[in-house]
């Protein structure tokens, strides 16, 4: 996990971390399988994230199936599995009309000197609260009651 | 604080978890980390596209119900 999250770094990716691996960074801590994350749709920003699964996953050629082509069009959502076999990664550029990497507030945490954008409590808790998936409301509620955001 | 009462657990669930700042990734990738050992996973090799979140979802679905028929298969 840290060194897809090195990598992203070092790529200079533009990316916000959503999902249970930010709230873990706010302290709510659940396992989960995979990292989710949006990130700024543009085609140099595409390359950027391609890059650092290369880097991160020894130039896994399943990268290349990763496309600008797909993320900024028809196909918002692209699940990678890498080789390593232990996790997986959710990519979006948006979520329906409700988000997208420019409407996701985000604060820059750190780990072992990695610089990682972390969606606020009150961005996961938008996110999170009308979706279908029941473990995602548990979340909104935990993060509303941890947190004192408002309905 | 090692040790707390409640009187329900509506008042154990509201109660705020004790995590030292700035140790929240860390016991994430640990949490993480002991479900892989309880609970091992297969997951498919590439790159999935979805036209919708409902999409990925469905396919998320189907990953785990496959992990969780392996388990149930083990002797």
């Amino acid at each position: 996990m840290l060194r897809v999250l090195r990598a992203f770094d070092e790529e200079g990716l533009e990316y916000v971390l959503i999902g249970a691996a930010a709230m873990g960074f706010h302290g709510l801590v659940r396992a989960t399988e995979d990292l989710d994350i949006f990130i700024r749709a543009t085609v140099e920003n595409v390359e950027r994230l391609k890059r650092a699964f290369r880097a991160a996953y020894d130039d896994d050629p399943n990268v290349d199936e990763i496309a600008a082509e797909d993320l900024l069009g028809d196909y918002p959502a692209v699940r990678y599995y890498p080789p390593s076999g232990d996790l997986y990664f959710d990519v979006m550029t948006r979520l329906g009309e409700a988000a997208s990497f420019d409407t996701v507030s985000a604060e820059t945490k750190s780990v072992e000197g990695i610089r990682v954008r972390v969606a606020t409590p009150a961005a996961l808790y938008l996110l999170k609260k009308d979706t279908v998936r029941p473990l995602d409301r548990q979340d909104a509620e935990t993060l509303r009651r941890q947190f004192g955001l408002e309905e | 604080m090692a040790v707390q009462r409640f009187r329900s657990v509506e008042e154990m669930d509201a109660a705020p978890v004790a995590v030292p700042p700035g140790e929240g990734f860390e016991r994430f990738a640990r949490q993480c980390a002991r479900y892989w050992v309880i609970a091992p996973r297969t997951y498919p090799r590439g790159v999935f596209r979805f036209r919708s979140l409902a999409e990925a979802q469905a396919a998320r679905d189907r990953v785990t119900g496959d992990n969780a028929a392996q388990l149930r298969d083990l002797p």
